[in-house]
């Protein structure tokens, strides 16, 4: 048997191997060929972002019964316009017009989120005034350190973290700070303007977020690699709360990080129901969101957090008030949800982004709530994919639990929502 | 005066260079000639163009403001960037000090810390897309002369530099990169993991007078695993101009509104 020529044999193990240093150059060739062609696009930088939505969905309500079905269409604008070298004007505002409505008879709600004015007064100095969104916190669930959150969010349109943060409106204020090399320092006043909340769905609705006159300073300083940053909070008629916010690289692919508020405070439930629950005392609480985030080579990444509320009912206080009157836990419920805070004390948040997932520009996310006292669960799926100025979502969503457990008493035990995205 | 003062840390580079045989560079200065061609050594901004490639199709684009400082402690840039476009990440910023990066998003108000892992741009990572100073976080220990046909298929005589990473800041743990014998111009690199698997070639292209020097206005990256996953990179509008320490902090994110 006559051996073949040795030409051909190379040949036979560079076509195995495939990827040998020839295979390689002409790779690098098409690439570069490729590159050739490539066009000139460059972006000139724009003052707007803006984006139209529609949205349908369907949802499974609770005891059974028919899915309901809704739809949303909304409008977001955000506008960051510089008059000069030193002041700059920022609006955002969104409007969802919804069927059903999003809240109580409101098919038309308008969040102004943000109207104000920013100036530089020295090069290190500035000064904002006018409503603002400001928002603390490095953790992604429960952000204790986000003091101004509370009646915040006008229309819910997803349970998503990023859209509760990003779609909510600001508290009118006067901002300044001061910055130097590694550090910071800011104080803002914020006055009460309105006792109550607003619910006309076009009102700019002063009373959600400028209930009480409040004053938040904020320290931030760079200190052996690290910048931890301090928060002294002041509300009116409350005592004083001090935060805590703080990252750390674990590795190349791991951020850990810490989020505390503590401070004396009322219990929750004489917050939310001060005629069921006269106490007037108040506790030291804490209240803190620690987790980490993992990041794999295929853009995959991971967040596990522990949520501790300290002002939230523990199992014996927490069943006692499921079983007994309606209204009271109706009313806890309902103060809860308005201030973002969390019913109980303990839980378990889980969530997942994984970018460029199976096929490039969609994304999946996922997320897993797990309250640690009564141990209902609220599960949600999305799926986003972008292509030009388009963006395709597909969300769903499922909560699982006792009855008038945290998750469990939620109206609907099913939901699923497609949108459509366009930026223009 | 000033062009003088300008040109004078490339030009001492390619006088480290062209040195007598005698004392010829060693792959070290060889490879802070190539970072001084590729990088300014004043603060400056620029315009980054990324397109990408599957396949031979375009998938994606965007467009990147870039401000990057030397760091005066260790000579490694920190950088601001902020998304022109897409329209969707339009004025998102990301800050690059070292391994403290943080990403903001203004309409969430979030400033969200990143690992060094987390890259945002598809393929390319993040020390691709702002500018580095090899020679910081890698040691040149070999410099093979060789030809090469660099990113426009001209046959170069270069040198063939292996770089390994020297500091825990580097990205990659390996680099073979070819530098122009005779100008110090980076030809192309390859970039390998720890178990050495090609992760990804650049080539840098398009040279053209910027701040006085021919430098690289292009780098064109291949996947090392899918090598018809293409991104090109352009940089354009350079300007030299001011980048203050303040800006390069997470407090600073929100205020940012460039001039």
């Amino acid at each position: 048997m006559r051996r073949p020529p040795a030409c051909l044999a190379g040949l036979a193990m560079a076509l195995l191997l495939g990827n040998g240093p020839l295979a390689a150059q002409d790779a690098d060739l098409d690439a570069l060929r490729l590159a050739d062609a490539a066009p000139d696009e460059v972006h000139a930088p724009s003052d707007w972002r803006r984006f139209v939505e529609l949205g349908l969905g369907g949802s499974q309500p609770r005891g059974g019964g028919d899915t309901r079905s809704n739809r949303r269409l909304s409008l977001d604008i955000q506008y960051d316009h510089a008059l000069n070298r030193d002041w700059r004007v920022l609006v955002a505002n969104r409007l969802d017009l919804s069927q059903p409505a999003l809240r109580g008879s409101e098919e038309a709600i308008n969040t102004l989120k943000e109207a104000y004015l920013s100036g530089r007064l020295q090069p290190d100095t500035l000064i904002d005034l006018g409503r603002i969104n400001v928002r603390n916190g490095v953790a992604l669930g429960y952000n204790p350190t986000d003091y101004f959150r509370a009646g915040a969010v006008r229309a819910a349109v997803s349970v998503s973290p990023a859209s509760l943060k990003e779609n909510r409106q600001g508290s009118v204020m006067l901002r300044g700070q001061h910055l130097w090399e590694g550090g910071s320092l800011s104080m803002l006043l914020s006055p009460g303007l309105a006792r109550q909340p607003e619910p006309e769905g076009l009102n700019p609705d002063l009373g959600a977020t400028n209930r009480q006159h409040r004053g938040l300073l904020t320290l931030s300083q760079k200190v052996a690699g690290f910048t931890p940053q301090l928060l002294v909070y002041q509300e009116e008629g409350r005592p004083t709360q001090f935060g805590f916010n703080l990252t750390g690289l674990v590795t190349d692919a791991t951020v850990a990080y810490v989020e505390s508020s503590a401070g004396r405070s009322p219990a929750q439930l004489s917050q939310a129901a001060p005629a069921f629950s006269p106490c007037r005392c108040s506790d030291w609480q804490n209240h803190l969101s620690a987790g980490l985030t993992h990041t794999t080579a295929d853009k995959l990444s991971l967040t596990a957090e522990y949520h501790h509320n300290g002002g939230g009912l523990d199992e014996a206080d927490w069943r006692r008030l499921r079983q007994g009157p309606l209204p009271l836990y109706g009313l806890y419920r309902q103060w809860a949800g308005s201030t973002q805070e969390m019913p109980t004390r303990r839980a378990l948040f889980l969530y997942g982004v994984w970018q460029d997932a199976l096929l490039p520009r969609l994304d999946l996310s996922a997320m897993h709530h797990v309250d640690l006292i009564d141990w209902s669960r609220r599960s949600w799926l999305e799926a986003r994919y972008h292509v030009d100025r388009l963006e395709y979502a597909a969300q769903w969503l499922q909560h699982r639990g006792a009855p008038l457990s945290v998750f469990g008493a939620l109206p609907e035990t099913r939901s699923w929502q497609l949108s459509l995205r366009y930026f223009f | 005066m000033k062009i003088r003062l300008r040109l004078l840390p490339p030009l001492l580079a390619l006088a480290t260079l062209a040195l007598p045989a005698g004392a010829a560079p060693s792959p070290q200065e060889i490879l802070i000639a190539s970072d001084a061609v590729r990088n300014p050594d004043f603060p400056f901004g620029l315009t980054n163009s990324l397109i990408e490639y599957r396949q031979g199709k375009q998938t994606d684009s965007s467009t990147l403001a870039i401000y990057s400082k030397a760091d005066p402690n260790g000579g490694q840039f920190r950088s601001l960037v902020r998304y022109t476009a897409p329209a969707r990440d339009a004025n998102k910023l990301i800050l690059f000090n070292g391994k403290d990066l943080w990403f903001y998003d203004p309409a969430s108000k979030a400033s969200i810390r990143l690992s060094p892992q987390q890259r945002l741009l598809g393929q390319a990572s993040n020390g691709d897309v702002v500018t580095v100073n090899l020679a910081r976080d890698y040691q040149a220990t070999s410099a093979v002369e060789e030809d090469t046909q660099d990113g426009d298929r001209q046959t170069r005589r270069s040198h063939r530099l292996s770089l390994s990473a020297s500091t825990p800041d580097a990205t990659y743990a390996r680099i073979d990169m070819w530098v122009d014998a005779a100008s110090a111009r980076p030809l192309k690199a390859r970039f390998y993991s720890e178990s050495g698997k090609l992760l990804k070639t650049a080539y840098y292209r398009r040279y053209q007078t910027v701040f006085g020097i021919q430098r690289p206005t292009e780098t064109v990256i291949i996947d090392g695993l899918e090598p018809d996953w293409v991104t090109v990179m352009r940089y354009s509008d350079w300007v030299k101009r001011e980048v203050p320490e303040t800006w390069l902090q997470r407090d600073y994110l929100p205020r940012f509104k460039p001039e």
